[in-house]
């Protein structure tokens, strides 16, 4: 009796504390679920989330910008600038001095830090939003604003003046940093990073040159070249969709997906202008127009002189790497001696383009393309282009890169053998030869020989500018180089083969 | 015959309760499931009042105090990163678990131990909130506050003597608020030398662990004892102030600290090639170290001479002898115009034998391009004697370990006296109304010391360093310490101005050894001045 009442006891004792367990565990499991919730919940909360919690009364400190706040990494950012500062001016030395080197406008021998020291003001960084657009890729934009008090001096080497110390002074940066970072399986899970800085807000960087112990217009339009220079690097390089792939962590990665790409071929005619304005004080404007997507990859027309109604008829082909953002680039200039002037300058997004179709547009040209700088709302003519844009298959995109490449290199090589002053140099077509003929070399690209390291000094700058003065076949580049004498002569083969056919597509797609 | 009753009522009691345990469990333990699953996360509108009630106490910090910072954006930016995070550590995890694995079974007679799943689930670590401290020292200090809450899924199966036995641990959460100090500041990148974490207050964890999917932390009283052996023995390493060290960089050759010195002599040198038009060149000879920022030193100018004798002697600190090398450019002296470059040579410091004096007779090129064609002209020799001095170990700075810490003062200080050492670090907003080209004057017990001068700066930095050696500790002494500024241009009407200036009683430095304060300049708008000032009694 006892073992039976007992054996029932135990079992009913049993299966109740089996039962309880399972209670707990439910209890306690539901619980740690819902703080998980709860947590989760709380780590990205929106303005209306915390109304609900809080009531309509708010705290005071909190608020819900776009670009979400971070005041304690300035904080930090302020107290470690001293060290970064520091730590950054060899490293930005090593990797900006190439790419001056590379960007450096005509009419510049050299372009190198004499000093380079950023101040004591560190960037403030407004605010970070993050996105994730497309799978497997988070967008940072972090809002960044600098105004700094750095030292920076430049060495400017042109033709016919000795290094001249240009001293960068009260440089403001404000501008949207946009990171893009693929992720990946493996530690450190970010195969790569994509930097650019975006297009709209549109990056301001200001900074006012001075000339240490000397005067800007030493040279005339220094000033003006610098800040094309420099605008040419961050338009070029880093403003959205162009972009600064870093590969990270060893991964072996394939990146081609984030690299900027051939996507398309825009064919241009510029076919006429209209009422140009007349800039010369005896006769009329020699006008040509300067077309291109990308800075680095300029295209001219030939020169029609004393005409304000000029009719080009040339066409050409340029490659387009977003249609979405890129825009075609149409510049009119007048032709002169010394430098030359622009007639206005208009912009044609690729995104209005149809496929295949080709269209006719009249621009209206601009003093320029910041609306800012515009200052008069005088009538400068306007200018007719024929446009029609073909998307790359596959092959041609992969032809098309190839191409690039080349050309690119083609160019350095012009530029090391002392032919173009840049490879920012517009390639020139033949007629502007012909048409000026004098003997006059190579023209435009032919003029960009410097008085490279050839030690000849004043003196023969100044019969190199004398030279200058005589030819009229000179562009952009020659403003104020003088001829290097030695190199003269061999110069002109290189560039003919490009020139040889009239109208021609200088840059082969 | 109570007393047999009573035994098989205990009897029947205790096979009763095991057989009720084990049809217990199968019938309401062992068909609960063990899957995972994501919880529902509904979206806060769609909360009622008493769901809210529940969510009071987890609101994140940033809303509840002014001094936490919003880190929406990192939470989100690790939420999008997760689930490449969960594959990426689990994936380690596993390659690091099975060899110790493999290794260890044999002796415990077990067949295999193996993760049956291994994830660390859906959720991912979120921040609460972020708050910096701000102090004089060089170090960043910050204290994010850390939640996870997950839904990780980690079974262990293991099998022996033909038995199969899981281990599941699930729901684990961890909330900690570590403090992150990233000290010292050094000028390189990634800017700091070390990394210290320790934890402010105890963890929370809590967690659920299964054993042939019973969760064990549900017997009540269990869960409250691991808790706090967890807490415990986490307590005891990491809980302030001991810390969890990381050293990113060697702080000795980050801060770039002298490290030996070279001594130079410059004997003479001889065939030098005629830069002149008329007469012979006027030589002299300019040192300096690769990458260093020190002036380079010259010697004395040899005019019309082109063999000339110097033997003079310089001695130049050294900081890196691996990389660093010294760089000789013979120079013609010119009255007018740019002194001409009349050859040069490099001798890096690696190929110098330490303490012994050694003689070099170096062609001069020039420039240091092997293929350059013009290297191949004569251009005559120079003749250097160079010594190399490395410190020697105990002349270092020990202060690795503790860079706040004060050091001894140097032996000959008199008895009962010391060191006194001022460190200018840097002034924020001060301002002349003629010019402001700050310096710092040191005016204590008639001697006067005085920092550089930097121009036109209204946030100058100096960190130049001072020492008076004292005979008996500064109780009752003053340190007058001024900030001026002088006009760069000559002859004006205010040649020299008073930016401010502060007294600093020594008392304080003497009891506290060491203070690193800013302060407020008298007759000045707004202006601080930040000095550390340390006593190294001996």
């Amino acid at each position: 009796m006892g073992l039976i009442s007992g054996m029932f006891m135990g079992f009913l004792f049993g299966i109740a504390l089996m039962a309880g367990l399972r209670e707990m565990m439910r209890y306690r499991g539901r619980k740690r679920i819902t703080k998980a919730a709860d947590i989760k919940l709380l780590s990205s909360l929106n303005r209306d989330d915390l109304i609900k919690i809080c009531g309509e009364n708010l705290p005071e400190w909190i608020s819900f910008p776009v670009f979400e706040q971070v005041k304690w990494m300035n904080k930090q950012l302020n107290k470690i600038w001293p060290f970064v500062a520091d730590a950054a001016e060899a490293v930005i030395k090593e990797s900006v001095e190439p790419l001056l080197e590379e960007y450096r406008p005509p009419g510049i021998t050299s372009l190198k830090f004499s000093k380079l020291s950023l101040g004591t003001v560190a960037p403030k960084i407004e605010g970070i939003r993050v996105q994730s657009l497309k799978q497997g890729q988070i967008i940072m934009d972090i809002d960044l604003r600098w105004g700094g008090d750095p030292d920076i001096s430049l060495a400017v080497e042109a033709a016919l003046v000795a290094s001249i110390p240009i001293q960068l002074k009260d440089l403001q940066v404000f501008t949207v940093v946009r990171a893009i970072f693929q992720l990946a399986d493996e530690i450190p899970c970010i195969s790569a990073v994509v930097i650019a800085l975006l297009a709209e807000p549109k990056p301001r960087i200001d900074y006012t040159l001075k000339a240490v112990g000397g005067s800007l217009t030493a040279i005339p339009g220094l000033s003006d070249m610098i800040d094309d220079t420099v605008n040419s690097i961050i338009t070029d390089m880093l403003q959205w969709p162009h972009r600064i792939v870093v590969p990270i962590g060893g991964i072996p990665v394939d990146t081609s997906e984030l690299e900027l790409k051939p996507v398309g071929k825009v064919t241009v005619t510029v076919m006429k202008a209209n009422e140009l304005k007349n800039k010369e004080l005896i006769g009329k404007s020699d006008p040509y127009v300067v077309v291109y997507v990308r800075p680095l990859f300029k295209v001219k027309t030939k020169v029609i002189e004393n005409n304000l109604n000029p009719v080009w008829n040339q066409t050409f082909e340029l490659i387009a790497e977003d249609k979405e953002t890129q825009s075609l680039i149409v510049e009119v200039f007048d032709e002169d001696i010394g430098q030359d002037k622009r007639l206005g300058i208009a912009k044609l997004p690729l995104a209005e383009l149809e496929a295949d179709t080709a269209k006719e547009n009249e621009l209206r040209l601009l003093p320029s393309l910041d609306m800012l700088k515009i200052k008069d709302k005088k009538d400068r003519g306007t200018v007719t282009i024929q446009v029609s844009y073909h998307e790359f298959n596959k092959e041609e995109q992969l032809a098309a890169l190839e191409d690039e490449k080349k050309t690119l290199e083609a160019r350095k090589k012009l530029k090391e053998d002392g032919v173009i002053g840049s490879t920012m140099d517009a390639l020139d077509d033949a007629a502007s030869i012909v048409g000026s003929g004098v003997g006059m070399v190579g023209a435009g690209i032919g003029t960009g020989v410097g008085l490279v390291g050839s030690g000849l000094g004043a003196g023969a700058g100044i019969v190199g500018s004398g030279f200058g003065a005589v030819g009229s076949g000179l562009t952009k580049a020659g403003k104020f180089m003088g001829f290097g004498g030695s190199k003269r002569s061999g110069s002109t083969t290189p560039v003919n083969s490009i020139q040889e056919n009239e109208g021609a597509k200088p840059l082969q797609t | 015959m109570g007393f047999f009753s009573t035994v098989f009522g205990l009897v029947g009691f205790g096979v009763g309760i095991s057989s009720g345990l084990v049809i217990g469990y199968y019938l309401f333990v062992y068909f609960q499931t063990c899957d995972v699953k994501d919880p529902i996360v509904r979206r806060l509108v769609e909360h009622d009042s008493e769901n809210l009630h529940g969510l009071l106490p987890e609101i994140p910090f940033w809303v509840k105090n002014p001094d936490y910072d919003r880190m929406d954006w990192l939470n989100r930016f690790i939420q999008v990163m997760w689930p490449y995070l969960d594959k990426a550590i689990c994936k380690t995890a596993k390659n690091i678990a099975s060899p110790i694995i493999a290794e260890q079974i044999p002796k415990y007679k077990i067949e295999s131990v193996e993760f049956e799943s291994l994830t660390l689930g859906s959720l991912p670590p979120t921040f609460q909130g972020m708050k910096v401290y701000l102090t004089e020292e060089k170090e960043l200090i910050m204290e994010p506050f850390l939640k996870w809450a997950g839904n990780p899924n980690i079974t262990v199966a293991v099998k022996a003597y033909g038995l199969k036995a899981t281990v599941q641990v699930v729901d684990l959460q961890i909330f900690a608020q570590p403090r992150i100090t990233l000290k010292p500041l050094v000028p390189s990148f990634p800017c700091f030398a070390n990394i210290f974490v320790s934890l402010m207050e105890k963890p929370y964890v809590d967690f659920g662990l299964k054993l042939f999917g019973a969760d064990l932390m549900s017997i009540p009283g269990l869960y409250r004892f691991v808790q706090e052996l967890i807490k415990d023995q986490v307590a005891n390493m990491y809980l302030w102030p001991n810390t969890l060290d990381v050293q990113i960089l060697d702080p000795t050759k980050a801060m770039q600290k002298p490290v030996g010195i070279l001594h130079v002599k410059v004997l003479r040198a001889t065939k030098l090639r005629k830069k002149d038009l008329l007469g012979g060149s006027d030589p002299y000879v300019k040192l300096k170290l690769t990458e260093s920022k020190a002036p380079s030193k010259k010697t004395a100018v040899k005019h019309n001479n082109l063999s000339p004798e110097w033997n003079e002697e310089f001695s130049i600190v050294v900081k890196d002898p691996e990389t660093q090398a010294l760089e000789l450019i013979v120079y013609d002296w010119e009255k007018v115009g740019k002194h001409d470059k009349m050859g040069m040579n490099v001798v890096p410091l690696k190929e110098l034998p330490t303490d012994e004096a050694k003689v070099m007779t170096l062609d001069l090129l020039k420039n240091m391009d092997p293929n350059d064609v013009q290297n191949d002209k004569v251009r005559g020799q120079i003749e250097v004697e160079l010594t190399y001095k490395p410190f020697k170990e105990e002349d270092m700075p020990h202060n690795t370990e503790n860079l706040g810490a004060v050091q001894k003062a140097p032996e000959g200080t008199p008895s009962g006296g010391g060191l006194l050492v001022v460190i200018v670090h840097e002034a924020q907003d001060v301002e002349g109304k003629h010019h402001t080209n700050p310096y710092v004057r040191i005016n204590f017990k008639g001697e006067e010391r005085k920092t550089k001068q930097l121009k036109k700066s209204r946030d100058p930095r100096w960190e130049e360093e001072f020492s008076f050696t004292l005979e008996e500790p500064p109780t009752k002494e003053r340190m007058h310490v001024e900030v001026c500024s002088t006009s760069s241009r000559i002859g004006l009407l205010h040649p020299k101005e008073t930016l401010g200036y502060v007294d600093i009683i020594l008392a304080d430095v003497v009891t506290n050894k060491r203070m690193n304060e800013k302060f407020h300049l008298i007759d000045s708008k707004n202006g601080r001045l930040l000095i550390e000032l340390q006593w190294r009694a001996s």
